[in-house]
């Protein structure tokens, strides 16, 4: 696969020279192919929303080098404007950025300002608010305040879709949400990706969601990127990410629990890796299995 | 003894912004709260559980039947103040809860203003500012802390008010899981100390915690008990959109797998126990 987005040696220093001189991005590289579903995680404070900001020229490297397409967005006379119409990033609590008297003409802003027609910009607004799960003809005169706040996001996110952006950036989607529309929100994005073919880079705290749907997990604390792999890997190097601040998904937790408590006893541990609860269900029935208690 | 939070058959109601038509966010709810106790509410996302909360320190006065806070009743304005003063309240974003330029000055606001003398206001600053383990912070400026210290300052400002009753609405929402788990650690802590808890929160594994579970979904109480009573009607909870703890999940499924393990297990320390001696 193409590579969509490659960063070499970025750094970012807030405040240069300043007292408060920070280091908030330090040396950092990674590539990210076109179509990959990345996971961006790391504790508050540790980098991460400095490093997207740069990924769509919203902050300017100190040093090092950003490519979008093998364009170096970091070299002088690059129109951003360009950038961002192919990184779509959607931050957090999106939906208090809405402001239009109805639905249709906040997610026709975006391709309005990319010059497009009224039907050119219609047509995309109507197939974004379709992608993202809502029905186009009954909301598209209802003013965004007057939806549900799960609505009001999805909407947010479809003002971003409609730029038909190649990558997506999502910082944390689903904060604040109940465990359903959490649920729901995600498998938005992976219908987004499947139907569109977008790259996705997901900002999260939860790990779960992203040893379920991440194909790399970048790692990222104080500023340097610590880890970079796939769940498998990085979620088997549980005692750095406790040092890090982060935690494992629950039922990796659980399998490394259950197995310390079998040693402690004195019995054959269980198959400890586990990402999903469906592969601890069948570690620990294969374990229940091995040592004749079921 | 008499219960320190008492919810007589609420309802409150408000004006829909879009039509103005009445929408019920809180229907006909009955809810005593214990001394001592720790309570969790759960709920999907406009279930009526902040309206709920909201009307217990009377933000927000019923509609319909009536909230008692210490046996005064919220809708009597005289009692207001002693009403806020037994049961303080803590919201999910700490940058909108915190108000001075320095940690303590914020935690001495509310007492302040409650008109406590300032020796007395000195000892609890550091006292609350302890309890939440911030007291090495408090001459720090609040922006320059994180989310979970923030909101921990936070509840220091609630806890120098000396409240029988502190209110969590959802309080670990906007946290990272390290922030989420500083701050749960806190609220098990004072709740120790014999403060009572009512948890608002979407995280079934917090609200597993809790002595005792209450769901609301759409606007009326769904189910109330233990979290062990509560987390075993698992169809219904799904129903309501919610979730239960990864531990009653796996439970579950290796129970219909023919694993011979017992009801009642809410927490992964109860499962591995359970396990090791089938």
């Amino acid at each position: 696969m193409p590579i969509v987005i490659e960063v070499k040696n970025l750094t970012h220093i807030y405040g240069a020279g300043m007292p408060f001189e920070t280091v908030a991005l330090d040396d950092i590289s990674f590539s990210i192919e076109t179509g990959e579903f990345v996971a961006l995680i790391g504790h508050t404070g540790s980098g991460k929303s400095t490093l997207i900001q740069h990924l769509n020229g919203l902050l300017p490297p100190s040093s090092g080098k950003i490519f979008v397409e093998d364009r170096d967005i970091t070299e002088k006379g690059v129109r951003m404007w360009d950038i961002r119409r192919k990184i779509g990033l959607v931050f957090q609590y999106p939906e208090y950025q809405l402001f239009e008297e109805t639905v249709a003409k906040d997610v026709m802003f975006g391709p309005k300002n990319l010059g497009l027609s009224e039907e050119e910009a219609e047509e995309r607004a109507r197939a974004a608010v379709e992608l993202v799960g809502l029905p186009w003809d009954e909301i598209r005169e209802r003013s965004p305040f007057a939806l549900s706040g799960g609505q009001r996001r999805r909407v947010a996110i479809a003002g971003v879709i409609a730029m038909e952006p190649a990558v997506l950036i999502l910082d944390e989607p689903t904060a604040g949400l109940d465990p359903k529309a959490h649920s729901d929100i995600l498998h938005m994005v992976e219908t987004i990706r499947a139907e569109r073919g977008i790259t996705i880079i997901l900002v999260s705290h939860n790990m779960e969601d992203v040893a379920r749907l991440a194909d790399k997990v970048l790692v990222m604390d104080s500023g340097r990127l610590a880890m970079c792999g796939t769940p498998a890997e990085v979620f088997s190097r549980a005692e750095e990410l406790s040092e890090l601040g982060l935690s494992l998904p629950a039922p990796a937790e659980f399998m490394n629990r259950l197995a310390a408590a079998a040693a402690e006893r004195g019995m054959e541990p269980p198959q400890c890796g586990a990402l999903t609860a469906d592969q601890a269900e069948e570690a620990v029935l294969a374990w229940l299995r091995e040592t004749g208690r079921l | 003894m008499e219960p320190i939070i008492k919810i007589e058959d609420l309802v409150f109601d408000y004006q829909s912004d879009e039509d103005g038509g009445t929408v019920t966010a809180v229907d006909h709810v009955s809810l005593d709260v214990e001394r001592g106790s720790f309570t969790a509410v759960i709920g999907r996302n406009g279930s009526g559980k902040s309206t709920l909360a909201k009307n217990v320190n009377a933000l927000l006065l019923p509609s319909g039947g009536a909230v008692y806070v210490n046996g005064y009743s919220t809708a009597d304005e005289d009692k207001l103040w002693e009403i806020r003063r037994t049961a303080g309240m803590v919201f999910q974003n700490p940058d909108n809860q915190l108000v001075s330029s320095i940690v303590e000055d914020d935690v001495a606001f509310g007492p302040e203003n409650l008109g406590v003398e300032p020796a007395e206001i000195r000892l609890r600053v550091d006292e609350a500012l302890r309890a939440v383990n911030m007291y090495q912070y408090r001459k720090k400026a609040p922006h320059l802390l994180s989310g979970g210290q923030k909101q921990r300052v936070a509840i220091a400002g609630v806890a120098a008010m000396r409240p029988e009753c502190i209110i969590l609405d959802e309080p670990t929402a906007m946290l990272d899981p390290l922030g989420r788990k500083e701050v749960m650690d806190i609220i098990r802590k004072l709740h120790a100390e014999g403060i009572t808890i009512l948890l608002i929160t979407h995280f079934m594994e917090e609200a597993a915690q809790a002595d005792r579970v209450v769901i609301m979904d759409r606007g009326r109480l769904a189910l109330s008990g233990t979290p062990e009573e509560v987390f075993s009607h698992r169809e219904e909870i799904r129903d309501m959109s919610l979730d239960v703890p990864f531990a009653v999940e796996l439970a579950d499924r290796l129970r219909k797998k023919g694993a011979a393990l017992p009801e009642g297990i809410i927490c992964e320390e109860g499962l591995v126990n359970c396990l090791c001696r089938l």
